[in-house]
């Protein structure tokens, strides 16, 4: 069965048409309903693309910039440690994995105001936010890629008389570089939410809190223009994250 | 150095008998540790109770207000919300994704653009339904469905898409009907990954809703707890803490449970 | 169970009493894989285990390679008993080559260098020549992933000859591989081993391979498993093509067939009881 069909265009192109149709319709809706919440897409990146001229605007995406980048890495690296830790052995594997699941199954929205209440209301609660939700996938994909080795391959080492320092250095960490790819992907998800949502909030700064003020405020054409950009950002960050992955898991 | 100390047993497989009870025993005693702990800094206030109430405490006020009666009016309006919204995601979703599923062409030209949407935090689209909706109960629904929809819709295109079009095939040349075709064939073979989508997508739905009540709201059980946040009532606040996340983890079992049950059958 | 093939003096490995109980696995009962097993092998001699599924053959390679702790009884090498792997003396290769496939061919032999502590300076020179004599020269800098089956055992045996053991115990080695590279394999085993004098111990399946290659065929019973019969093949190495199409090959496998056939049967009969 053919995926083109009989005569239809390639996939891509109805996919741009999909797209270009939506795009007329939200035109056409907007400029007949209310202006209160349905601005007309020409409206939208007219006055789009001036409030990236605003200077508290681009205040507001870097502030949120570096606070996800500080909230990734620590991610990663709290998620490496507390993986390698559980996939040490057979023996913490058993008793701490369910721990870590049932921490990762906690719906982690009930204890935002617990955060903002510890940390303040500043970067600190939205960085820690962030590291609570991105450390998990992390953690989860470290300790998968630690399951995946095949124990031939430790075998085989310590039959040559590999120390273990020396099987961790050259067969665990090598063969864990993909599933850390693959958690790296999965974490930057987790840790904008997790900003995100302490942003919307706490309110005290970053993009989350600029969208409420124009939701507030009753401007949807900026609260519009504001959100479309972060949802291509978030689409180009999702995107470059699966490349690098791919890049990096050649030989699996 | 012991063979088995070689590292030939890796992470999988079972410990030995001993090994599991010691297993238990540590989960076990990490637990009463921690409880322990947490009730003595509490108690000799080492911690300030405006930042960790005792734990005898909210379990105490947990229980009140079960036994009083005291959560239902919040219990109420989340529960009316999400009777609302998982339903609507769940129908439109399904409904969707068979949609999307009937031809190859339109899967693969409609599923990649869906499933960019699901890559963007869809939390971006409160401040929107805010806007639109304002802060009541219709905001909450508005999102709440629209988070379960995407893992619902996705699952079913993949469930449905997924059915070996040999079966297909093999009915349609013993002369079924569409309808014959939908119940005997397609329905049962994608079941499991639809049900799956459904936990998936009814599960987010859930934590929509209580976001959109801890984000803005005037009611339900996500804003009790900012309102008791914001009053620095930290006993009450974890008791409704506790609360949601027993609803949630029961909601997940019982879907869990469902689930399962219909993969075997 | 001695052979005539050395004097007592040039014994390598010994096996005394050995038994082996493995944990229950699923609540079950523990699993007596080797019962009271007895043997020598002499320095230089090439011998395989063989024997039905589960008999215990490779779990009695694991004991002499020190990867296993047996629960009762010792194996002995070079009149030590062995309590832990022996990189210096015992060198594996497995059924699957156990190539790591992030790293070039070369530096996968040059990781087993500086796993058993060969100086950096080395271990380039080392590596390079066990490759050379394998002949995968040309494939240094590839990955494992594109090499085939035959050619990555053939990258296996170049690591464990690179070690310079006495010892070499071979799992299976060419059960992955299709039986035309298999037979070719067996041909440069033969000659290259004929010029280094290892001893060998070779667990197979193959009955054509273990006649071929080998100077005793130790034969195991079904579980647990005990040696039901040790098998003389005096032929010279190497072992020549001839030599696989004569008559007396012929015999030999045949004698091997008979005296495994039952044990085998007994296997079949272990699974249906659900004993396996």
């Amino acid at each position: 069965m053919s995926a083109t069909g009989k005569g239809l265009p390639p996939p891509w192109v109805t996919r741009i048409g999909v797209i270009v149709g939506l795009v007329v319709l939200w035109e056409v809706l907007g400029r007949m309903g209310t202006a209160l919440f349905f601005s007309p897409f020409s409206k939208v990146v007219i006055s789009g693309h001036q409030i990236f001229f605003e200077a508290e605007v681009r205040q507001a995406l870097l502030t949120t910039g570096w606070v996800l980048a500080l909230a990734f890495v620590l991610s990663l690296i709290l998620g490496l440690i507390l993986g390698l830790a559980i996939a040490m052995s057979k023996f913490t594997y058993q008793t701490f994995m369910p721990v870590l699941l049932l921490l990762y199954a906690i719906p982690q929205i009930t204890i935002l105001p617990l955060f903002v209440l510890y940390f303040g209301n500043g970067p600190a609660s939205k960085i820690a936010f962030g590291v609570s939700h991105g450390l998990f996938p992390v953690a989860v994909s470290v300790i998968a890629g630690v399951q995946g080795i095949k124990p031939i391959l430790i075998t085989s080492a310590a039959s040559m008389g590999a120390t273990r320092a020396q099987i961790f250095r050259r067969i665990t960490l090598p063969y864990l570089v993909p599933s850390l790819f693959t958690g790296m992907r999965l974490a930057s998800t987790a840790a904008l939410l997790g900003v995100l949502l302490a942003e919307l909030y706490a309110s005290a700064g970053g993009v989350g809190h600029f969208t409420r003020r124009f939701s507030e405020t009753f401007q949807p054409d900026k609260l519009y223009a504001l959100i479309g950009a972060l949802a291509l950002m978030a689409i180009a960050l999702n995107e470059a994250m699966r490349r690098l992955e791919r890049r990096f898991s050649k030989w699996r | 150095m012991s063979g088995a100390a070689v590292g030939m047993e890796g992470v999988t497989g079972r410990l030995s008998r001993r090994g599991r009870w010691l297993s238990f025993l540590t989960k076990l005693a990490v637990f009463v540790a921690l409880m322990l702990l947490w009730h003595a800094v509490t108690v000799t206030e080492i911690v300030s109770p405006f930042f960790l109430p005792q734990p005898g405490a909210v379990l105490t006020v947990f229980w009140r207000i079960l036994s009083t009666g005291r959560v239902l009016p919040d219990l109420g309006v989340t529960f009316f919300e999400f009777a609302m919204a998982g339903p609507l995601a769940v129908v439109t979703g399904i409904l969707a994704g068979y949609l999307i599923s009937m031809t190859r062409y339109s899967t693969i030209v409609l599923e990649p653009v869906i499933s960019s949407l699901y890559a963007i935090p869809i939390i971006i689209f409160y401040p929107i339904s805010i806007m639109a909706l304002g802060i009541g109960p219709e905001s909450k629904i508005a999102h709440g469905a629209l988070f379960g929809f995407f893992p619902i819709c996705l699952n079913t295109i993949q469930g449905f898409g997924g059915v070996d079009a040999i079966y297909l095939r093999m009915a349609r040349s013993a002369g079924a009907t569409k309808a014959q075709l939908l119940r005997r064939i397609l329905i049962p073979a994608a079941a499991p990954t639809i049900l799956n989508g459904v936990r998936l997508g009814l599960m987010l739905c859930f934590l929509a809703i209580i976001g959109g009540e801890t984000i803005a709201s005037l009611e339900g059980l996500g804003h009790r707890i900012v309102w008791y946040a914001e009053g620095m009532q930290m006993t009450n606040m974890f008791a409704y803490i506790v609360f949601v996340i027993l609803i949630a983890t029961v909601m997940n079992v019982c879907l869990s449970l469902l689930e399962l049950r219909r993969r075997g059958a | 169970m001695k052979s005539p093939v050395g004097n007592p003096s040039e014994r390598l490995v010994g096996v005394e009493n050995v038994s082996h109980c493995f944990p229950a696995p699923e609540g079950g009962k523990d699993v007596l894989a080797l019962d009271a097993v007895n043997m020598e092998i002499m320095r230089g001699e090439m011998v395989a285990f063989i024997g039905p599924s589960g008999c215990g053959k490779s779990t009695l390679l694991n004991v002499i390679g020190g990867m296993i702790s047996p629960t009762s009884g010792a194996a002995l090498v070079n009149g030590q008993a062995v309590s832990g792997p022996l990189p210096k003396q015992i060198a594996y290769i497995f059924q699957e080559s156990a190539l790591l496939p992030w790293a070039t061919v070369l530096d996968n032999i040059k990781v087993g260098l500086e796993f058993q502590g060969v100086p950096k300076e080395d271990r380039e020179g080392i590596a390079a020549a066990a490759l050379k004599s394998v002949g995968l020269e040309a494939f240094a800098a590839s990955y494992p992933h594109q090499l085939s089956g035959g050619m990555k055992q053939r990258v296996a045996l170049a690591r464990a000859l690179s070690l310079r053991t006495d010892i070499l115990l071979m799992d299976e080695p060419f059960a992955a591989l299709d039986e035309q590279t298999r037979m070719i394999f067996g041909e440069d085993l033969s000659r290259l081993l004929a010029s280094e004098r290892k001893t060998i111990v070779l667990v197979t399946h193959s009955l054509a391979e273990a006649v071929l290659l080998c100077d005793r065929i130790f034969v195991f019973t079904s579980r647990p498993g005990r040696i039901k019969a040790v098998l003389m093949i005096d032929e010279p190495h190497p072992r020549t093509p001839s030599f696989m199409t004569s008559q007396r090959f012929s015999d030999l496998r045949n004698e091997l067939y008979e005296l495994l056939r039952d044990e085998v049967l007994a296997a079949i009969g272990n699974d249906r009881q659900g004993l396996s």
